[in-house]
């Protein structure tokens, strides 16, 4: 290090002081304006949720219904108008891909130990609605032997523990107060690590939008007192909804005068879609 | 404490602060409202408008059609079901009547293994051989009350206490049951018990006609049974009827959609729907017309008939009137 370098050394030092210190001083006056900010909107937040009275809506209050759904196996007949009508309802994609319900069907040929399985987005079933955006089931087993067949509708469970909730990394999917398991679209990012936790495979991510899609119970319908529109279109009954709050509601009386099962109960997601006559084999 | 520590405090201090007042600006307010999630995406997502609107709102306008409806079997088939969702209707148009009645029908009702035993299901090729040649469900089934329900065929009646009756009616029906006047049907060897519902139709007014009501209104429950009686027991051989406009051969093919009930040539195998084999052209088209317009009512005919041209219903008629009235049976 040279002589003259020395004072140089030192100017550089004073200069980087005064610096530090008109920064700091101007970084706290930001501070301060800032913070002064914060602090009105926190007290904005904690003002809105004092008051407010029912929530989402000025007529529904979510603290006062608990929603559940129920499926009877035993009446389904495999018209698939529920998928037709969620489809139409919830501005489904239509194609033979993405459903945000379905309906599968079990048929056990004699001489033969699992069943055979196929759905409405079968090759087979989709040729024999003629188009991928109609829906229907193809009679393909007409001359089998079959031994035992039925149909089981599908959709969300909105389970108590939903693990596509724990893994998004946005906070954009969530559990509603009155039990429903909501995905907030302007937050989704669409990095679909829900579609791969839910054991259900009841989300699938729409391409157009860029975000993961599910059943939302018809979250819309069921908050101004209607019916999902798969239960008002299923024309035998075979799917049940309604309020456990209310003991005399369609799915409260459901599962008190049925024996009912849920599906996959070993992953401790805890259900909220209640099962009749379905065998092991559908999970 | 050494400097540099001071420094790197403050400077974590510093960072923190800013990190909070990042965060505090970029998170909506709604966010944690709740939980880990914005709250005002619930709203937003019940604002939503339903699509389906449910039967109610067909009531309103459709009211004799959601009466019928709701009181037939198919009362658990909401309308959009079939007609597609209400939102937009009617503003934005009609909804659609399906046309191809074979493929709507059989989503429920074709026979399939898996299907419970309580839900009607048919074998299609068997059901309606039809099918083939274009004929659709609704030739038979109104869809708004698909059960065909057939009247009573049990008519007990005194055939010669109906002779003595019947002078009153002989003015307009013939003497022999043989209408001497296209307009007013010929009664000789119709079916029995689709004359007595007819008269108690008249005379309850379940039917209306300018004529026949009041004589109708006139007869006891035994005057129609002797009436049916007699009338069913005469011959319907008659002179064939006066020209025709129609064509036979185009009222044929039509006719498929008839014969299930009337029969191939007119003469059917139910007593409790009319034979009209041979009957009068110019009855057999008003007739048709009136169950177009609804000023006649009946579930099954104003479906078949509400498809018909005024032609079609000439053709029918050609076709009809030129078929032997003795049963094939």
């Amino acid at each position: 290090m040279t002589n003259e370098s020395k004072p140089k050394l030192a100017a550089r030092r004073e200069f980087l002081a005064k610096l530090a210190r008109t920064a700091t001083c101007a970084g706290a006056v930001v501070g301060a304006a800032a913070a002064l900010g914060v602090m009105q909107n926190v007290a904005a937040k904690s003002e809105s949720k004092s008051t407010g009275g029912s929530f989402p809506t000025k007529d529904y209050d979510w603290t006062k219904h608990q929603w559940a759904f129920g499926v009877d196996a035993t009446k389904c007949i495999g018209c698939l108008r529920c998928v037709e009508a969620c489809k139409t309802e919830n501005n489904v994609p239509r194609n033979a891909h993405q459903f945000r319900t379905w309906v599968e069907r079990y048929v056990y040929l004699e001489g033969e130990d699992k069943p055979r399985i196929d759905s409405q987005q079968d090759p087979v079933n989709i040729e024999a609605s003629g188009s991928e955006k109609e829906y229907r089931f193809a009679n393909r087993y007409k001359d089998a032997k079959v031994e035992k067949a039925f149909f089981v509708p599908k959709l969300c469970n909105h389970c108590n523990h939903p693990t596509c909730n724990q893994v998004c990394p946005v906070g954009a999917c969530y559990k509603t107060e009155d039990g429903v398991v909501l995905i907030d679209h302007d937050y989704c990012i669409g990095c679909r690590y829900c579609v791969q936790a839910c054991p259900y495979g009841a989300r699938f991510f729409n391409e157009e939008h860029g975000v993961t899609e599910k059943c939302t119970w018809c979250y819309h319908r069921i908050t101004k007192g209607l019916q999902p529109a798969c239960v008002e279109a299923c024309p035998v009954g075979a799917r049940v909804f309604g309020d456990r709050r209310d003991k005399q509601s369609p799915i409260s009386l459901f599962i008190r005068n049925n024996r009912v099962q849920v599906l996959k109960p070993e992953t401790g997601n805890g259900p909220n879609v209640f099962y009749v006559g379905i065998d092991k084999e559908v999970v | 404490m050494p400097k540099h520590i001071v420094r790197l405090i403050s400077l974590i201090v510093v960072l923190v602060v800013v990190a909070a007042i990042a965060k505090s600006y970029l998170t909506v307010d709604s966010f944690y409202r709740f939980g880990h999630y914005r709250a005002d995406s619930v709203p937003e997502i019940a604002a939503q408008i339903p699509v389906y609107q449910t039967a109610r709102y067909c009531l309103d306008c459709h009211t004799p059609r959601v009466a019928q409806w709701s009181a037939s079997s198919h009362k658990s088939v909401t309308c959009e079901v079939c007609h597609g969702a209400a939102k937009g209707h009617p503003q934005n148009g009609k909804l659609p009547i399906p046309k191809d009645a074979v493929k709507l029908c059989t989503l429920c009702h074709e026979a399939m293994p898996g299907r419970p035993a309580t839900q009607p299901q048919i074998q299609v090729a068997q059901h309606n051989p039809y099918t083939s040649s274009g004929q659709q469900c609704t030739a038979c089934h109104n869809p708004h009350s698909p059960k065909i329900v057939a009247a009573p065929t049990k008519v007990a009646g005194n055939a010669s206490a109906g002779r003595q009756r019947a002078a009153a009616c002989a003015s307009c029906h013939g003497a022999e049951g043989i209408s001497p006047n296209d307009t007013w049907p010929s009664l000789a060897g119709q079916n029995a018990a689709y004359l007595a519902r007819i008269l108690s139709a008249y005379k309850s007014g379940d039917q209306k006609d300018v004529a026949m009501t009041p004589l109708a209104q006139a007869l006891s429950n035994a005057d129609i049974q002797n009436l049916a009686a007699y009338y069913a027991g005469l011959s319907c051989k008659a002179a064939p009827s006066g020209t025709t406009v129609g064509d036979a051969a185009a009222g044929r093919v039509l006719s498929r959609n008839c014969a299930g009930c009337h029969g191939e040539t007119g003469v059917g195998n139910n007593p409790a729907w009319p034979n009209i084999a041979g009957q009068k052209p110019g009855y057999l088209v008003n007739v048709l017309k009136a169950f177009r317009a609804g000023l006649r009512k009946d579930p099954m005919m104003a479906g078949v008939a509400r498809g018909l041209s005024d032609k079609d219903i000439a053709n029918l008629a050609a076709f009809y009137v030129g078929q032997s009235c003795q049963s094939t049976k």
